[in-house]
């Protein structure tokens, strides 16, 4: 007993110790799930170290706060266009400055595209249509591109393409030739360390536990309200919102549909709720040995007929939108959500007779049996099984370990499959993937040899397009196709849920980094 | 046998026994149908060939499997555990950095258990059938039983976010930082730096992870050490010892206890293997940057040289901590001592 007393004893005494945290600065904390591995800009690719990048470098461009639809400059003061696409000249301004005091010149933007294409990571593809990138003189950039892309400017915006300080990253053994796949070492010194213009700096990262950012001293904008940011990792979202109930984090990152309820009493806490960019789809294979059934045209057609969309948006919860085809809500060019294919079961059973399967058929859907931000793969997958079930096509589920799964998909070996798309960048030219020979295009095996004449001329065009008066009418004219044909069913986009105190204010979503932290305050 | 030869012969038998669950790590880590190219390259990058090419090339994933393996023994013979494929750092500098705070919250969780369950079962089996020995009895059942996660939700909702009288999740307050990094266990480099106050905040951090995730081991030995107990208090030299004048306190303690203690040490000894390596929902609720998370991470990327480095940890953990536990016996029973002399 006298050992517990004295348990007991320093428990008691060490209780007012942490109540009594000094907090003389101003320190931001956020939670988050964790999911990058390290934070090197040049090898960025997850949402999470998106945000940090993007409070810690800038880019040639960049968004506004709240929206994807409008390029906007940032350190380039501004840009020309050559008459034929292929040109981009960047000015940049005169006035910024690296964390360490550096004046940013035109060679530290060509180090860090070469940089970025040649370490031939996650993001590199961005770069692939990069001819060169050039220093005109020490504030102007010359971008060739090998075709015209019109959706160069918004993946110049993805933090892959952050400047960092070349001087500084080369002495800590950066590389940006061709053959810097091998020979770049600086990876790991990013991770405690930071060359950007933004206006924090990395002061440390404890992989797995949390990542601090202290105020850039020498930052050329203007100043921010926090001293200090510390994003630190809850990978449990149950924890993170007992967190923020308790007043310990600002921000949850990673709230899922089903805590929403729990919050709407609470006047402590505001809940920011939208559409993700998430795409949840079925493919149907175009190559009948592996497809079978649904590689006839009138069977994808039926099964578009056959989806309850509306108790997918109920089943998915708040903030859930269903896109009319396979361009999300929230791009440029979309059609408007009033324009989606309703449900028609009497329409879907002719289709099929049509097709020759009046009494339909048994089929296979393949999945990952994973929940993705929320969405539960064996519960879509079960709405699925029971609406097509309506029109007599009997569904057996074929749930699949996710990397195995990923594998069967990525190699085109789904007949019927159920996944999900995020977009690479923030244009809707991202969603030609899903067009003849694009990336999931060819994954259900919708190739130039079987697809018709008439979508191949409209991806074509819609490829090199920079108009975006005419991209729009092209998006539009391909959604329409999409509607009637096509190895593609679009189901839903589940929404994102941030919940924060509420004194907590200049909290903006964006799809390309989420929320800026730099541009959050405190109501004094 | 002299103790000193018997714990030699104890530390080279673990030599075969750790090449052999390497080997077994190796293989079923590859048996897996999948393909850590996949798990670790983004969605773009896979659809490269030239770029998935160079990362299986970097790897060695494009060699045999058996000179993989044995690549991997003679670099683990030379002490090198190989780099990690997620987060690119050498495993022994990762397993440094995460092992620390799980052995910090283990031996928390196991003080936690050793000292509720081996006081609660005292209490129970001296008070058998008693109101107190059934209270005691619920209780050991529910810390058996519960779900880690739950309990963990459980205790943080009630003494972290309505009592406000424990902090919640990760291992020091968001706006404190670490001490200068001695051991890794924030408790000890406080003590360590002189720092009192971040002393104050790691240890308050510690204690509610270390009830949840010594819960189970609580209720294990709660009953372990109240059957153990109630074998002995029927013996005969109990009442020899109550004849001869003893206090009752003394007669249970000394003569009672002690003896009862050597089935619930094989129990603790086993218990802290499981804690060091068992420690993934706590450490994920409770936010604690630790090896079980490390391993769960590792294991969803297929970061085969992290998920082999794990292995061969947990392997060393549990021989050390069995051979720990018979040095125990040697210490607690006479009777080994005499027999081994």
């Amino acid at each position: 007993m006298r050992r517990f007393a004295i348990l007991l004893l320093i428990v008691a005494l060490s209780l007012p110790a942490w109540g009594a945290a000094a907090q003389s600065e101003k320190v931001l904390v956020v939670g988050l799930s964790e999911d990058y591995n390290g934070l090197d800009p040049h090898r960025a690719y997850e949402p999470g170290g998106s945000m940090i990048h993007t409070a810690v470098y800038d880019t040639l461009v960049t968004f506004p706060p709240d929206s994807v639809s409008e390029v906007i400059p940032n350190l380039a003061a501004s840009w020309d266009i050559s008459e034929d696409g292929l040109v981009y000249i960047f000015t940049l301004r005169d006035d910024v400055v690296f964390s360490n005091g550096d004046p940013l010149t035109a060679s530290d933007v060509v180090f860090s595209f070469n940089r970025m294409k040649n370490l031939k990571d996650n993001p590199a593809f961005l770069a692939d249509g990069i001819v060169s990138v050039d220093a005109l003189d020490d504030l102007t950039v010359v971008l060739t591109l090998a075709a015209p892309d019109p959706a160069i400017l918004a993946k110049l915006i993805f933090d892959a393409f952050s400047v960092v300080n070349a001087k500084v990253v080369m002495e800590q053994g950066g590389a940006d030739a061709e053959d810097a796949a091998e020979t770049d070492t600086a990876e790991l010194w990013f991770n405690d360390n930071s060359a950007g213009t933004g206006p924090y700096v990395v002061e440390s990262y404890e992989p797995a536990v949390q990542t601090v950012l202290a105020r850039n001293a020498n930052y050329w904008g203007e100043a921010t309200y926090f001293d200090r940011i510390v994003i630190q990792n809850m990978p449990e979202a149950a924890t993170q919102k007992l967190a923020l109930e308790a007043g310990d984090i600002h921000i949850a990152m990673d709230i899922t549909a089903d805590q929403l309820p729990a919050f709407e009493a609470n006047e402590a806490i505001e809940v920011f709720s939208t559409q993700s960019d998430t795409l949840i789809f079925l493919l149907m294979n175009q190559d009948p040995e592996t497809g079978g059934v649904m590689s006839n045209p009138t069977v994808q057609k039926a099964v578009r007929y056959a989806i309850d969309y509306e108790g997918l948006r109920i089943l998915s919860g708040v903030g859930t939108k269903i896109p009319p085809a396979m361009v999300p809500l929230g791009f440029a060019g979309a059609l408007d959500e009033s324009e989606g294919i309703a449900r028609d079961v009497e329409m879907a059973k002719q289709l099929l007779a049509e097709a020759g399967y009046p009494d339909g058929f048994e089929i296979n859907l393949q999945y990952p049996d994973f929940t993705y931000i929320g969405t539960e793969f064996g519960v879509v997958a079960q709405k699925v099984q029971a609406d097509l079930a309506e029109v007599g096509i009997k569904v057996s589920l074929t749930p699949e370990e996710l990397q195995t799964s990923l594998d069967l998909y990525r190699g085109g070996k789904h007949g019927f499959g159920l996944w999900l798309w995020n977009p690479d960048y923030q244009d809707t030219l991202d969603y030609v993937e899903f067009l003849p020979a694009g990336v999931v295009g060819a994954r259900a095996n919708w190739t130039d040899a079987n697809a018709d004449a008439k979508i191949l001329e409209l991806r074509d065009k819609v490829k090199v397009e920079t108009d975006p008066e005419v991209r729009k009418e092209l998006f539009h004219e391909i959604q329409l196709y999409e509607q009637e044909s096509g190895p593609f069913v679009p189901l839903f986009q589940p929404g994102v849920h941030f919940a924060y105190r509420t004194e907590l204010q200049g909290f903006h979503y964006n799809g390309q980094w989420r929320v800026d932290l730099t541009l959050l305050s405190l109501a004094e | 046998m002299p103790l000193h030869l018997y714990m030699l012969r104890r530390i080279l038998l673990a030599v075969p026994l750790i090449i052999g669950i390497s080997l077994v790590a190796f293989i079923i880590g590859n048996l897996v149908p999948s393909d850590p190219t996949a798990a670790n390259l983004g969605e773009r990058a896979a659809a490269d060939p030239d770029i998935v090419a160079a990362f299986r090339a970097k790897w060695g994933l494009d060699q045999p499997l058996h000179t993989q393996y044995l690549t991997y023994l003679g670099n683990l013979l030379q002490g090198d555990l190989g780099t990690s494929i997620r987060t690119r750092r050498p495993i022994a500098d990762d397993l440094a950095r995460y092992l620390p705070a799980t052995i910090e919250l283990a031996t928390a969780g196991i003080a936690v258990a050793l000292i509720a369950g081996v006081a609660f079962g005292v209490i129970s089996a001296v008070w058998r059938n008693h109101p107190i020995d059934f209270i005691v009895r619920i209780l050991s059942l529910i810390g058996v039983s519960a779900p880690v996660f739950w309990l963990a939700l459980v205790a943080l909702l009630v003494l972290y976010l309505r009592l406000r009288v424990l902090p919640g999740p990760g291992r020091l307050d968001a706006v404190l930082s670490a001490p200068p990094t001695v051991t890794g266990m924030y408790t000890v480099d406080s003590l360590l730096a002189g720092r009192w106050d971040l002393f104050g905040n790691a240890f308050s951090h510690l204690i509610l992870p270390a009830l949840v995730l010594g819960a189970y081991s609580a209720g294990l030995i709660t009953r372990m050490t109240r059957s153990s107990m109630l074998e002995v208090l029927s013996l005969d030299y109990m009442n020899t010892a109550r004849s001869k004048g003893l206090k009752e306190r003394s007669v249970i303690i000394r003569h009672g206890l002690r003896n009862a203690l050597m089935p619930v040490v094989t129990v603790i000894g086993l218990s802290y293997g499981n804690l060091l390596s068992g420690a993934v929902l706590t450490e994920t609720i409770f936010a604690w940057g630790g090896i079980g998370r490390y391993a769960y991470d590792a294991a969803r990327s297929l970061d085969f040289p992290a998920i082999m480095g794990v292995s061969m940890l947990v392997a060393l953990v549990f021989v050390v901590t069995n051979l720990i536990v018979d040095m125990l016996y040697y210490v607690l029973d006479p009777r080994i001592r005499t027999k081994e002399a």
